[in-house]
C-alpha cells in the first residue's frame, strides 16, 4: 500500500472515531443539562398549552434521546446539517456565513503567534542576559492576562485614544479586513505566542547544551550554520508539535475576543448555541472543530515529517 | 506571579479610571424627572447617507409574527406596516387601514387605503391583510401575539379593500394591537411561498413600509433602505439607508457610539456606563416616553411568596429611590403601579386621580414588619431568579436580598443564563423552585389594561394565578365605552396594587443616543412599531 495512501485513510478513519465519540458525548450532555429553546418557539407572552404541545412536537423536543440522535445522524448522512430551531435558518448559512471572518481572525492571530513566538523564543535562547530576562517577563505578562483585558486595553489606547483601529466589527474586503481584526487578532494571539516563544527557547537552549552542537563547534563550523542546521532544526520537533496545538484551540479560544470586539464568528455562535440549547448548531460545529483540529493535527504531522525525516508515515 | 501582579495592577488602574469618570459625571449630571421625558427630537432636515445603527442584540427573525422583542422590532418597525400606527405621543391613527368601525362589540370592520404597493410594486388588498392576520390564528405558525388574538372567531375578506373580524366576546385590546406589530401586513403570495423561511436573513419579508429590506448578512449586518415608492408623504425617509449592525456586548457598543463608528442606539436598560454617553460631546442621550417597567414577576402559587402580605412588605420596604440611583444612575423613576403615566391614553383625570391616591414610593418599614410578623411567613425561603451577565439584574438582587434581610426574610438569588432566562416566562419546568424573576416587562398599547391584562385567570403570564380581577378584567375589556372602562381599570389597578402580584419597581425610560451628525429618531416607546427611522437626517 501506498505509505500515502495508509497516512491518509488511518487520518479519516480516525476522524470518523473522534467525530462520533465527541459527537454523541455533547449531544447526551446537552440534552442531560435542564433547558430548553422552547422560548425561542413561543416568545415569553403566548401560547395555550395545547399549542405548546403542538409545538414541542413540531421540534421533536419530547422525543427520545437515541430518536432524536439518530434524525440528525440521518440528516448528516444526506448531507443536510439541519435547521436551527432559533434562527430559523439553514445551519449550513448560519455557520457558512460565520466561517470567513472566524478564519480570518485564527489565520491572523496563527501568523503572529508563529512569527512573534519563534522570534522572541529564540531571541531569548540566544541572547542570555538581559534580554534575555526582559523578554521572559514580557512572555508572563503576556500569559497571564487575559485576552478580555488585553482586548479592552487595546481598545482604549489603540481604537478611542489614538484612533487608529475601529472600535468593533470584522471588516470587508481584504484590506478593510485586515484594518478591522489587528486588534482582536493581537489579544488573540497574546497568551499563545508567549506559550510557544518559552517553549522555543526552552527547545533551543536544550539544544544548544547538546553534544552534538558542542561537536559542530569544535569542528569549526560558523556559528549561524550551527544555530540553523544543528540547534534550530532539531528544535523545531517541539516547537511544531505546540504551534499545532495551540492554533487549533484558538477557534474556541476566539470567543472572548469576539464578544469584545463585536465579531460575530463561530465562537460566540458555538456559546450561544449551547446555552440556547440548540443541537443542530452545536452539532454541527462540534463536526467542523473535529475536523479542523484533525486537519491542523495531520498538517503538523507532514512537518513532522519533513523536518525529520527519521519519523516513519 | 511577577505578571499577575501587573495585571492585576493594570486591571486596578482600570477599574480606577472607569471610577473617576463615573464620578465626574455624577457631578455633573441631574436625575432624570418625569418632565424630561420627550416624544420626538428634531427632525433631519437633509439626506445623511448611510445611518449606522446598533441593535442590541442580531434578531432572530424579522416575521412580525415572532418579533415580540426589542432588537426585532426596532428593525420591523422601519419595514412591516400594520392596521394602525402607534404614534410618537402613543396615540393610534389609521395607517394602512383609513377607517375602523365596529357596528356592534362583536364586530371590527378595517377599511383599507387603496393607494398602498408592497415592495415589489404590487398593490396591497383585502387579501394581504387576512392572510397576514390569519397566521395568528394556527397554531401550528406558533404566534407570540396570541394574547390579543384569543376572542377572535373570524378574519374574513368583506370587500376587495375591507376586512371585518369577528369575535367570541367584546375585546377592545384586539383592536388597539392592530397599531402594533400583531396587526403587520405582508403580502399573502410571499407568506404563502416562504413557508417556514419567513423573516430569516435568505429569505426576508415583502411588506409595504418605508424602508424595505436591501441585505441582512447573518453575524454581520442588516441593511434597510428607502422605499422611494412609499404611499405616505409625511414619512418618507429623509435619508438613504439605514444599516443594522448587532454589537450586544454594552462597552464595545458606548464605545463604538463614543468613537462615532455607530451613529446611533435605543437602550432599553442603562448600560453600565451611560454616564460616558450622557456627557459625551460627540452626541446626545435623550430620554423618551416609555410603557416599560421594571418588575420583580411574582411566580410562586405556594409558599411564603404566593403570601401577598410578604409581596406587599418587600414592596414598601424596598427604596425604589435608591434602585433608581443606584442601579439605573438615575435614569429611572420610582413606580408607584405597574401602567405608569404614559399608559393613561384615554380619561387622564381618572387615571391619574386614582394614581395619586396610590401608596407613594416612600419606604415604610415599620408596616413591611408588621406584615411580615402577621403573614407568620419569617425564615422561610423565597428564590429570585436573575438574569446571567446583567448588572442591573445582580445589583436588584443584591438589593432586595439585603432588604429582606431586615424583614427576616431569607430572600436567595439564583442566576439564570440570559439564553435561558425567557424560558422561565413560558416553561413551568424552568420556573421551579424559583418565587419571582426581574423582567423589563411592557404593555403595548397606551391603556393600563393592556398591562393589568395579565392577571386574567388562564393567561400565560399570570404565575402565582392571581385570581381576584379576573371578572373585573373580563368586563373591562369588553366594555367600549372609554369613560366606564377607565373607572373599571382603576379599580382594578387598586387591588393589582394593594396585593402585588408582581412588584412595581421602575419606570424605564427608552434612552436614545444619537450622534451629532444626526438627528430625528423617534424617542418615545413608539419606536418598537412606528417607522421611527423616516425622520433621520443631518441636524
Amino acid at each position: 500500500m501506498n505509505p500515502w495512501l495508509k497516512f491518509v485513510s488511518k487520518r479519516l478513519a480516525g476522524l470518523v472515531v473522534v467525530f462520533f465519540a465527541a459527537s454523541f458525548l455533547v449531544f447526551s450532555l446537552l440534552y442531560l443539562a435542564p433547558g430548553s429553546p422552547i422560548s425561542f418557539l413561543l416568545g415569553n407572552r403566548s401560547g395555550t398549552p395545547e399549542q405548546i404541545a403542538a409545538i414541542r412536537a413540531q421540534y421533536h423536543l419530547d422525543d427520545p434521546f437515541l430518536t432524536r440522535y439518530a434524525a440528525w445522524l440521518g440528516g448528516i448522512l444526506h448531507g443536510d446539517l439541519g435547521q436551527s430551531i432559533v434562527y430559523r435558518q439553514d445551519v449550513a448559512a448560519l455557520i457558512g456565513a460565520r466561517i470567513p471572518t472566524t478564519a480570518a481572525l485564527v489565520g491572523y492571530a496563527s501568523v503572529i503567534i508563529l512569527i512573534v513566538g519563534v522570534a522572541i523564543g529564540l531571541l531569548a535562547a540566544l541572547r542570555p542576559g538581559w534580554v534575555d530576562a526582559t523578554l521572559r517577563g514580557g512572555m508572563t505578562v503576556a500569559l497571564s492576562t487575559p485576552p478580555f483585558v488585553v482586548g479592552v486595553l487595546l481598545i482604549l489606547v489603540f481604537a478611542l485614544s489614538l484612533g487608529w483601529f475601529p472600535v468593533f466589527g470584522a471588516g470587508r474586503g481584504f484590506a478593510d479586513t485586515v484594518w478591522h481584526l489587528t486588534l482582536p487578532a493581537l489579544a488573540l494571539a497574546g497568551g499563545g505566542a508567549a506559550f510557544l516563544g518559552r517553549i522555543t527557547r526552552a527547545a533551543t537552549r536544550g539544544e544548544l547544551a547538546r553534544d552534538h552542537v558542542e561537536t559542530a563547534r569544535a569542528r569549526g563550523l560558523g556559528e549561524s550554520r550551527v544555530i540553523t542546521r544543528h540547534v534550530v532544526r532539531n528544535a523545531l520537533i517541539p516547537v511544531v508539535t505546540v504551534a499545532g496545538l495551540t492554533v487549533a484551540s484558538l477557534v474556541a479560544g476566539a470567543v472572548v475576543v469576539e464578544s469584545v470586539f463585536a465579531v460575530d464568528g463561530l465562537g460566540s455562535l458555538l456559546v450561544r448555541a449551547i446555552l440556547q440549547r440548540d443541537f443542530v448548531v452545536v452539532q454541527a460545529l462540534v463536526l467542523l472543530l473535529v475536523v479542523t483540529f484533525i486537519v491542523i493535527n495531520t498538517i503538523v504531522d507532514v512537518i513532522y515529517l519533513l523536518v525529520d525525516p527519521r519519523i516513519k508515515a | 506571579m511577577r505578571g499577575r501582579r501587573l495585571a492585576a495592577a493594570l486591571t486596578a488602574a482600570l477599574l480606577a479610571a472607569g471610577t473617576v469618570s463615573g464620578c465626574a459625571a455624577s457631578r455633573a449630571l441631574a436625575p432624570l424627572g418625569a418632565a424630561d421625558l420627550t416624544t420626538v427630537t428634531t427632525a433631519g432636515t437633509h439626506d445623511a447617507g448611510t445611518i449606522t445603527w446598533n441593535l442590541p442584540y442580531e434578531p432572530f427573525t424579522l416575521d412580525p409574527l415572532k418579533s415580540f422583542n426589542y432588537a426585532e422590532n426596532t428593525a420591523i418597525a422601519n419595514m412591516c406596516e400594520s392596521l394602525l400606527r402607534l404614534k410618537p405621543d402613543l396615540t393610534t391613527e389609521g395607517a394602512l387601514a383609513q377607517k375602523v368601525d365596529s357596528p356592534n362589540p362583536l364586530t371590527w370592520v378595517y377599511r383599507l387605503r387603496g393607494d398602498v404597493t408592497f415592495w415589489d410594486g404590487t398593490a396591497m388588498t383585502a387579501r394581504d391583510v387576512v392572510a397576514s392576520l390569519r397566521r395568528n390564528l394556527d397554531p401550528a405558525a406558533g404566534t407570540y401575539w396570541g394574547q390579543y388574538f384569543e376572542n377572535v372567531r373570524s378574519i374574513d375578506a368583506s370587500g376587495p379593500l375591507e376586512v371585518t373580524v369577528r369575535l367570541k366576546q367584546p375585546d377592545v385590546l384586539f383592536n388597539k394591537a392592530m397599531a402594533t406589530a400583531a396587526g403587520a401586513v405582508m403580502k399573502a403570495d410571499f407568506i404563502a411561498r416562504a413557508g417556514s423561511r419567513l423573516g430569516n436573513p435568505q429569505t426576508g419579508v415583502m411588506c409595504t413600509g418605508p424602508f424595505k429590506l436591501a441585505t441582512w448578512r447573518s453575524g454581520d449586518h442588516m441593511l434597510l433602505v428607502r422605499n422611494d415608492h412609499y404611499w405616505d408623504p409625511a414619512l418618507r425617509p429623509v435619508s438613504g439607508a439605514l444599516d443594522f449592525r448587532f454589537i450586544a456586548d454594552e462597552t464595545t457598543a458606548v464605545n463604538a457610539l463614543r468613537s462615532g463608528e455607530i451613529d446611533g442606539q435605543y437602550f432599553y436598560l442603562p448600560p453600565a456606563n451611560i454616564s460616558l454617553l450622557r456627557l459625551a460631546d460627540q452626541g446626545r442621550l435623550t430620554a423618551g416616553k416609555s410603557l416599560v417597567g421594571f418588575t420583580l414577576i411574582g411566580a410562586a402559587a405556594t409558599g411564603p411568596f404566593a403570601d401577598p402580605r410578604i409581596r406587599q412588605a418587600l414592596l414598601s420596604a424596598t427604596d425604589r429611590q435608591a434602585v433608581s440611583r443606584v442601579i439605573f444612575q438615575d435614569t429611572a423613576l420610582p413606580a408607584r403601579a405597574l401602567a405608569s403615566e404614559e399608559y393613561w391614553g384615554y380619561e387622564r383625570t381618572t387615571f391619574a386621580d386614582a394614581y395619586a391616591h396610590l401608596p407613594d414610593t416612600r419606604v415604610d418599614l415599620a408596616k413591611a414588619k408588621a406584615l411580615v410578623a402577621a403573614s407568620g411567613q419569617a425564615g422561610k425561603p423565597i428564590t429570585i431568579a436573575i438574569q446571567g451577565s446583567s448588572a442591573v439584574h445582580a445589583m436588584a438582587g443584591s438589593i432586595l436580598q439585603a432588604t429582606g434581610r431586615t424583614l427576616g426574610l431569607d430572600i436567595r438569588i439564583r442566576t439564570v443564563p440570559v439564553e435561558q432566562y425567557g424560558n422561565l416566562y413560558v416553561d413551568p419546568q424552568a420556573r421551579k423552585g424559583i418565587d419571582a424573576f426581574f423582567s423589563t416587562w411592557y404593555g403595548n398599547v397606551a391603556d393600563p389594561l393592556d398591562a393589568l391584562s395579565t392577571f386574567t385567570l388562564g393567561n400565560r403570564n399570570n404565575y402565582n394565578d392571581y385570581a381576584t380581577v379576573d371578572a373585573a378584567l373580563r368586563a373591562a375589556r369588553a366594555e367600549q365605552d372609554p369613560a366606564r372602562r377607565a373607572k373599571l381599570v382603576v379599580d382594578i389597578q387598586r387591588h393589582v396594587t394593594e396585593d402585588a402580584p408582581w412588584l412595581p419597581l421602575e419606570q424605564l425610560p427608552v434612552l436614545l443616543y444619537q450622534s451629532k451628525r444626526i438627528t430625528g429618531a423617534t424617542a418615545s416607546f413608539a419606536y418598537l412599531y412606528y417607522p421611527w427611522a423616516a425622520k433621520l437626517g443631518t441636524p
